[in-house]
């Protein structure tokens, strides 16, 4: 799922100050998964904000919704109405979904209400941990199904580095086991250590966010 | 008179886990006067039915406080329901810390064999630890 943590409230507060009515909007999917921007987390900002904001001596109205999926256009045409009228629009979805809120309300300013930050599991409950960064060429079918990519906090391909704390984690963080560690841990377990040894060459990095913006044609599936 | 006396005194929201009255002691949902407060009482099946968000909600419609009243620990039910709820409380006073607002606004107490007069106590007790926070500043701005 994609993850997403709250901003600082008083970035938050910030955002809405100066507003008389502002649309606070979630997102039922992924970010109400990682409990950032589901219809919990709305019901629990909107009136955090509203006391905020009545501790400055200011009033605000705060109408709050979650839509269902805030990246397709037919769930966010559903709060055409509840955006009349609102002088900003917040939302608690990731960026993508963002994005698409703030194209179909053009005219009034769209505030993040979080920060979207990777491609998470729930590894345990309260714990995300990031499995994937997109990063447009996947090398999952050499290393074991682990990706060194989001899981090595240096992306090496050719791993471990030698770093590795006898615990089997990470030097960078002890919390975090050292993913390098666990490819060979597998690679050992199903008799193919000598797969390792080859050295792996550069990947292709071009389809990955750093090549730029990315677009996916599919002409079979175009109008 | 009387009832302007009683919109001046703080409301204070009693939230309280069914497990904890006493044995045959009658629950009580609704309004109750105690000395120099107002209580609403709200009977849960579990704690852990409050979330975060209804907390910050009443405080919204302009009480003073909530005051939640959860079973001891070992004693839960649902095993763990007065632990979220605990956790669950601590996290929203959390964030009113962060906005100025108060946490002791929030209140969590365990215990088995209340009556309805010790928890009206327990109200009590939070009226008085949010005094000294000054009203709540959606006094009078909400319509509760």
């Amino acid at each position: 799922m994609i993850t997403a943590e709250w901003k600082p409230i008083d970035e938050l507060v910030g955002y809405v100050r100066g507003f008389e009515k502002v649309l606070l909007v979630g997102c039922a999917t992924c970010v109400a998964e990682c409990a950032a921007g589901g219809e919990r987390e709305v019901e629990t900002l909107a009136p955090l904000l509203t006391m905020a904001l009545a501790k400055e001596g200011s009033q605000v109205e705060i109408v709050s919704g979650t839509m269902e999926r805030q990246c397709e256009p037919e769930f966010i045409e559903e709060f055409a109405a509840q955006a009349e009228g609102a002088q900003a629009i917040m939302s608690l979805a990731c960026g993508i979904g963002m994005q698409m809120v703030a194209e179909r309300f053009a005219d009034i300013p769209l505030y993040p209400g979080v920060n979207t930050a990777s491609l998470s599991v729930r590894e345990e409950p309260g714990l995300w941990t990031t499995r994937c960064e997109a990063c447009g060429d996947c090398v999952l079918g050499e290393t074991f199904g682990l990706c060194p990519v989001s899981r090595c906090a240096k992306s090496l391909l050719n791993g471990p580095c030698g770093g590795t704390r006898t615990s089997g984690n990470c030097e960078i963080n002890e919390d975090t086991p050292c993913i390098w560690n666990r490819i060979v841990e597998r690679a050992h377990a199903r008799g193919q250590l000598d797969s390792l040894v080859e050295v792996k060459k550069p990947k292709d990095w071009s389809n990955s966010p750093a090549g730029g913006p990315q677009r996916m044609l599919r002409e079979d599936l175009r109008p | 008179m009387a009832d302007q006396n009683q919109n001046s005194q703080p409301s204070i929201t009693l939230v309280y886990c069914r497990q904890s009255l006493a044995e045959g002691e009658e629950p009580f949902e609704g309004k109750r006067t105690g000395q120099g407060f107002t209580a609403r009482l709200v009977l849960l099946p579990c704690s852990s039915k409050m979330q975060a968000a209804y907390l910050l909600r009443i405080l919204e419609q302009g009480q003073e406080a909530v005051q939640v009243v959860a079973c001891p620990e070992k004693a839960c039910q649902h095993l763990v329901g007065s632990t979220r709820a605990e956790k669950r409380l601590a996290y929203a006073q959390d964030l009113l810390e962060q906005v100025g607002v108060g946490g002791q606004r929030l209140g969590l107490e365990r215990g088995l064999g209340f009556t309805i007069d010790k928890i009206m106590e327990l109200a009590g007790q939070r009226a008085a630890a949010v005094a000294e926070l000054g009203p709540n500043p959606m006094k009078g701005v909400s319509s509760q």
